[in-house]
Parts: C-alpha cells; structure tokens; sequence
C-alpha cells in the first residue's frame, strides 16, 4: 500500500460480539467491503453471558445453520422458574411439548467459543477483521463520521458508514452523543458466573437429563439474590455447568456485598449445592447487563453511525432475551449500510431506516412493551425477597397439612403471605407487575 | 438497603477471590493501566469505599492512610466502577487493543 493511501473500507464494524459479526456477515455477503476491529485477543475472547443463543436469530443469518457445525452446547429441552426459599425450592419449569419440538428455541453456548466461530463465518462471507486493536475515536470531516482511530501506529481507517457494537460500555456511543449518559446504576445489573466442570453423564443423572442432546435452562429468584432486585441463572452445558447470579448495580452497592460471595452463597444452597458438588472451577467471570432497555436506548442512528445490540441497550430483561435482539438488529444495521451504499448517501436521513427496520421487528414493540420494568424492580424493591419465599411456604404448607383441618390450613397460608406484606398491597404489587409486563 | 439483604449479610461465606481469578487468562499490559484513582484524597474522604466490596474481582483494597489502590491487572472490564464510585473518582479506559481479561470459555 502507498504509503498515503489511505485504509478504505465500505463498512466499519466495532466489536466482533454477536452483533458486529451480525452486521459484518450480511454486510459483506451484499458485496460491501468490511472490516471488523475487535479489541480482545480474538473475537470471543472478551465476551461473557449465561446463557443461551436463540436458534431463530441464527437461523436468520445463517439458514444453512446446522451444515456450518456450530460450536452450541446442549439445546435447552427444560426451562423455568426455580423459585428459592432459605432452604427449599419451588420448580416452575417446561418441557417436552413445545419446548422439545424442531428446531429446538434455545441452545446454551460458550461466547468465547462461540463467537470465535460466529466472526469465522463472517469472514468467510467475505469480512476482514483486525483483532488485537481498539478503537480509540472517530475521524470526523465537516462534523460527520468518515472513520475510525484506533490505537495502532498509523491507525487510522476510512469508511462511509461506522456500525458501533461495542458492548455494554459504550463509551464510543457516548462519546457521538447518541447516549446523553453513562449506564445507569438502578437500570443495569452486574451478573457474575461460575462455569463449573462436571462429566456429562453426572450432568445428566442430576438434573433428570436423558442424554447430551438435553439440557436446561433456569431463572432463579428469591434468596439466591437475598431478596435483592436480581435474578440468578443455572445452565447446563455438555459437560460443564454455568451458574450466576446477577442484581442492579444500585442494589449491590447499597447491600455492600461482594458479588462473588453472593454467588457462593448461592451456589451453597441447600438445593443447588447437590448439582455442582464435586465439580471444578473452570471459569469466573462478571459483565454487565443493560437491562434499562426502551428508556436507556440511545438514538440508533447519525450520519454514518449505527449502533446496535447492548450498545444500544437492546436487552429484556424479564425474557432473557439480548443476543437474538443484537444479531436482528446488527443484520438490520447492515441491511441499511447497503441501501445506504445503493443511494450513495450516508446521511442519517437516509440510516433512519435502521429504525424502521427495527420498529417493524419485535425488537423495537418489545423494548417498548417492557419500558417499565427497571422501574418497577426499583420501587417495589422486596419482591424477589416476598413472594418467592412466600411460594414455598405456600405450596409446602398445602402438601404437609394432613391431618389438620384445611380451614385452618388456608388462613396459615393466607398469614404467611400477610405478615410479610399486607393483603392489599400484596394485589397491588400484582396488579403492577401485570401492567409493568403488558406495558400499560 | 432492605431489611432483608441486611440482616442476611452475615450469611455470606467468605470467598478468597484470588483463588477464583487464577481461572481466569489476562493478557497484562505492564506499561500501562487502564484504570486510575483521580484523586487520591477523594477516596480517603468516602467514608464508605463501596467499591472495595462491589468489584467482582476484588481489584480495589484499602491502604494504610485510607487510601485505595487498585490491582489494574485483575479488572475484567466489567465497567462496575466508573458508575458506581460514589466520587465519580475512577479514571476508566479499556485496556489497548489484545490486553486485559481474555476468556476461554466465556
């Protein structure tokens, strides 16, 4: 290359995540030329989360899914609710039926393993990826985005049109002005996991597994957070199991707890400890999740900029969803770079479509369905501490009453929820998480 | 703070977090740190110091002085610190490109 030539590209993508592997795949398949910057050590290298990938999304990229093996753990043929008590637990969980029909929904991966592969298929699409490197500002000519810096010598890489997938922390997103503010502390939660080595043959005997091709994924509430507004997680992999716990960084801060004993307090429970007995730490790792959703979304869009996935905020909370939301809406960024390149115009007139994209998506109708759930956990702080407690003492009770008259039976019932919250507010409580869920 | 989470905080176990981390794979940068204290005598006036007890690698620890030090090399980047010290006293950056935290699993 001529020494001041400079580095062209039709499409800029920051962070090789699922998202910026997304937009780049489909980007470079519509015949655009893309780089992919990522800053880890290899794409993967620097993501962490529960969890499960939902098939749909991937389908959606990659229709020829199944033929590109996929580095997926087991799909989830169970999945619920485990609500705790001190020591007990109440299941809520599904299976078989729709869970278990073709294609399964949901498969519990391993970003680090996962993602390399997801960023590979990029590239064989076409994309270029610099690993190793870190986007430091943008290059702005007469205010708008042409560009990139990164914190490489001579650095500097030109495209008409930047999509930012940067992560949680996007402080590239802040520094545009797209987001008017850091993360916020009673909107987003910090999470911390423990994968935990297990033979799969264990795996399976514990949690009622009929082979390698089940698995499950679990939401659990109540003292696993210690009553806190959270949630924690249980997931199986192959031969390996992934359990976590996550609360709102407001939360966390307040209690005045280190979150890694909170997750050792729960992996200590009664009724979790028997699934992970004996097992060996293989990893520990934390991230935050942007769970303020609708209200902490930034604007998605200006001249030459896009941004999708956590970057964007693009996460719902109550569904688990996020990585599906990041790969729809990072296919959708590229979709508009595209027609941007077609029209030969970058401005965010034209990259206003990303949002229509996105509206006519559940991305967008389910972001804004769930605006008031960071909200309600905030101002009805003992939730997750009443009724899952309540739950068990309920359900026990009813199981355990033989022999006594069941009138009496139904009032200690009845007492047990009153004396940890008076009736009334106890149906206000519902009522509002009702309204919170429909978005009313 | 609810009732709840407090009464409950003796429950906690103790975990020594530096057990934990050694299954983690950090690539350290040695001439630079991404994360600084801005001004020292800002963390000697918080009285409480949450971060010592919120960062999840437990990179923040107290000195003699009631100042606060931070072990850069153990951060996995999580960015908990730069919303939450109450003094706003956190200089964060992520680490150069191919340095800090790099998961194996994930």
């Amino acid at each position: 290359m001529d020494k001041n030539e400079k580095l062209r590209f039709d499409v800029i993508v920051i962070g090789a995540g699922l998202s910026g592997s997304a937009a780049a795949a489909i980007a470079a398949r519509g015949g655009l030329k893309v780089v992919m910057i990522e800053r880890g050590q290899n794409p993967g290298s620097k993501n962490y989360f529960g969890g499960a990938l939902y098939t749909h999304s991937l389908l959606e990229i990659y229709p020829d899914l199944w033929d590109r093996k996929p580095p997926l753990e087991r799909p989830v043929t169970e999945t619920g609710f485990w609500f705790l008590s001190k020591d007990g637990m109440v299941k809520a969980t599904v299976q078989g039926g729709k869970v278990n029909s073709q294609p399964i929904d949901a498969y519990v991966a391993l970003r680090a393993k996962f993602d390399a592969w997801w960023a590979e298929q990029a590239q064989k699409e076409g994309a270029f990826i610099i690993p190793k490197t870190l986007v430091v500002d943008f290059i702005r000519e007469n205010g708008k985005v042409v560009g990139v810096k990164t914190d490489r010598a001579q650095g500097e890489i030109y495209a008409p049109v930047v999509i930012i997938t940067e992560g949680v922390n996007n402080l590239l997103t802040q520094k545009l002005g797209l987001a008017k503010h850091d993360i916020k502390g009673d909107s987003a939660a910090l999470a911390v996991k423990q994968l935990i080595s297990l033979p799969a043959a264990t795996i399976n005997s514990r949690f009622g597994l009929t082979d390698n091709d089940h698995g499950v994924a679990m939401s659990v509430m109540g003292d696993v957070s210690m009553g806190l507004p959270g949630l924690g997680f249980m997931y199986t992999g192959v031969d390996c199991v992934s359990v976590g716990v996550g609360v709102t960084l407001e939360a966390l801060r307040e209690a005045g707890i280190k979150p890694y004993e909170l997750l050792q307090r729960y992996m200590n429970h009664p009724m979790i400890a028997p699934l992970i007995a004996g097992g060996r730490l293989m990893e520990y790792g934390a991230h935050i999740i942007p769970e303020g959703g609708w209200k902490d979304m930034p604007q998605l869009y200006t001249d030459g900029v896009l941004v999708a996935g956590d970057a964007a905020s693009m996460v719902n909370a109550l569904h688990w969803e996020g990585t599906n939301m990041a790969i729809i809406a990072g296919k959708s960024a590229a979709e508009t770079a595209i027609e941007a390149h077609q029209k030969k115009d970058f401005s965010a007139k034209t990259l206003s479509s990303y949002r229509a994209r996105l509206d006519k998506r559940f991305i967008m109708k389910d972001l804004h369905q769930y605006r008031n759930l960071s909200h309600f956990l905030k101002t009805h702080p003992d939730f997750m501490a009443i009724y899952p407690t309540f739950l068990n003492d309920a359900l026990g009770m009813f199981f355990t009453g033989f022999g006594k008259p069941k009138g009496q039976l139904y009032k200690d019932i009845l007492k047990s929820l009153t004396s940890r919250r008076p009736l009334l507010k106890a149906v206000g409580d519902i009522v509002a998480f009702g309204r919170t869920i429909i978005g009313i | 703070m609810t009732e709840t989470s407090v009464s409950k905080k003796n429950e906690l176990p103790v975990v020594f977090i530096d057990d934990i981390l050694m299954s983690l794979k950090y690539f350290t940068d040695e001439h630079e740190a991404h994360l600084k204290i801005i001004d020292p005598q800002v963390c000697i006036n918080c009285k409480d110091k949450p971060c010592v007890q919120f960062c999840p690698v437990g990179a923040y620890r107290t000195q003699d002085g009631g100042t606060v030090q931070i072990a850069f090399q153990s951060c996995i980047e999580c960015g908990t610190c730069r919303v939450m010290c109450p003094p706003a006293n956190v200089s964060w950056k992520l680490p150069r490109g191919g340095f800090g935290v790099s998961y194996k699993f994930g």
